[in-house]
């Protein structure tokens, strides 16, 4: 009982706990039986010491794990662009007027070419960026669920060569 | 009633036994078939052990060193919809969702890409035919360059309504429909669940599929829970999936090369 308290479990060592308490279970049925106690006893304490050698070293195997994790949730609030935010995006296509500009979220954002200064806005220019919203969605009357539009909406700030020119 | 006993007994043995018993009676007819009947099985043998091969590891083309998690991330493959797009289905392999958009749990992705690849491996190994269907417009002539680039087949198009259950009367009677269908959206552009799905479940013909948060796992084999709209992330996909049917398709050529070499001798001897 007390080599069972002491092992420490983690949230995915749950199948181990559901194994020690079946252990915990034939190793009181065993002595209550009382006809070979001594088995019962050694093979439930060699299977306590294999299942601590096995957490000792899946722990150190969950170190590399973890590590894997944390960058997808402590990079996660500077990934995402809020709103509100003034993020640096490249064009990726021109159609005549609007400029089709990828900015890192998960869509990108249509803006009219600006009157002054549009025409070096070209297929790989690199721009500053206000995003309003990273996805445009509402939802409308009767609907079960919102309906996107599988874009951003932004707004063009002074292009950063521009900023360049004036210094 | 010695006779009919002496007779039952022969009759069992030749079902037991197959090729090896031989009758006097029929002499030389059972001895050319028996000959015949070697051969194939020794054919039969040596593509069986190729076919069996990569059932005997758990990951015989190492599809798990083609991505890492960190790939995944820079791809933005972890990305979803906002919350309100949600579909009630994807939440299990949704990990948190911050201010309103939904963010995938990139270790499932990462265990439930790796049995897609794998699957799509063996069947490729095996000489499947896979398809790639995807309705977004924006990545049709991504998804068809790739089917083209690692010889398999692609529908980006609009579905007929009974390209695979009817099949039979729509092309031929004989006609070999797809082992394998990989779906890198799985909605079309109304929103709605592509058609396929549906069908290829009732044709008993397994799909993977990259499911978005606002996709319905529900019908397909191997969901993959990942982002499918961002061009990064079908790119990935995309090589991914061309990648590993490349792979298997050259480790299947090997294969019968190595054994190709001994099968000759086999037979003469």
């Amino acid at each position: 009982m007390a080599v069972l308290c002491r092992l420490r479990f983690g949230v995915r060592a749950a199948v181990r706990l559901s194994s020690c308490i079946s252990i915990r279970t034939s190793f009181s049925s065993d002595c209550e039986a009382g006809t070979r106690p001594e088995s019962g006893f050694a093979a439930a304490f060699q299977r306590q010491a294999v299942l601590q050698r096995e957490a000792e070293s899946y722990t150190g195997d969950q170190s590399g794990s973890i590590s894997g994790q944390e960058p997808n949730f402590a990079l996660l609030f500077q990934m995402v662009p809020v709103r509100d935010r003034v993020v640096v995006g490249n064009i990726f296509h021109v159609v005549r007027d609007d400029l089709y500009i990828d900015f890192g979220g998960k869509f990108h954002c249509v803006c009219r070419r600006p009157a002054a200064g549009g025409e070096r806005l070209q297929r790989g220019s690199r721009v500053r960026l206000k995003v309003l919203d990273s996805e445009l969605t509402a939802r409308f009357l009767g609907a079960k669920t919102d309906t996107t539009l599988l874009e951003a909406q932004a707004v063009l700030l002074d292009s950063e060569s521009t900023s360049q020119d004036i210094k | 009633m010695a006779a009919r006993a002496l007779t039952k007994g022969l009759l069992g043995l030749r079902h037991v036994r197959g090729a090896t018993v031989k009758f006097s009676n029929t002499g030389h007819h059972f001895a050319t078939s028996s000959s015949i009947k070697s051969s194939e099985s020794q054919t039969n043998s040596v593509t069986e052990k190729i076919l069996n091969l990569p059932l005997e590891k758990p990951d015989l083309f190492r599809v798990s060193e083609l991505f890492s998690l960190k790939d995944l991330f820079d791809a933005r493959v972890h990305l979803g919809h906002k919350k309100g797009c949600r579909h009630r289905l994807m939440e299990p392999y949704l990990y948190d969702s911050s201010l309103d958009y939904d963010i995938i749990d990139l270790d499932k992705t990462v265990e439930h890409l790796q049995l897609a690849l794998n699957t799509t491996a063996e069947t490729a190994y095996r000489g499947g035919i896979i398809l790639f269907v995807s309705r977004r417009r924006q990545f049709c002539h991504l998804v068809e360059t790739t089917a083209k680039d690692c010889g398999e087949y692609a529908h980006t198009r609009y579905w007929q309504g009974g390209l695979l259950t009817n099949a039979h009367i729509q092309y031929s009677p004989g006609v070999r429909l797809p082992d394998l269908i990989i779906f890198l959206s799985t909605l079309n552009n109304v929103f709605q669940q592509h058609v396929a799905i549906r069908d290829a479940a009732k044709m008993n013909i397994p799909t993977i599929g990259v499911v978005d948060s606002n996709c319905n796992p529900s019908l397909i084999t191997y969901p993959v829970p990942g982002n499918d709209d961002t061009p990064v992330a079908m790119e990935l996909y995309c090589r991914l999936f061309k990648m590993t049917i490349n792979r298997a398709k050259d480790k299947r050529r090997q294969m019968e090369l190595l054994h190709g070499l001994s099968e000759p001798s086999a037979s003469s001897s």
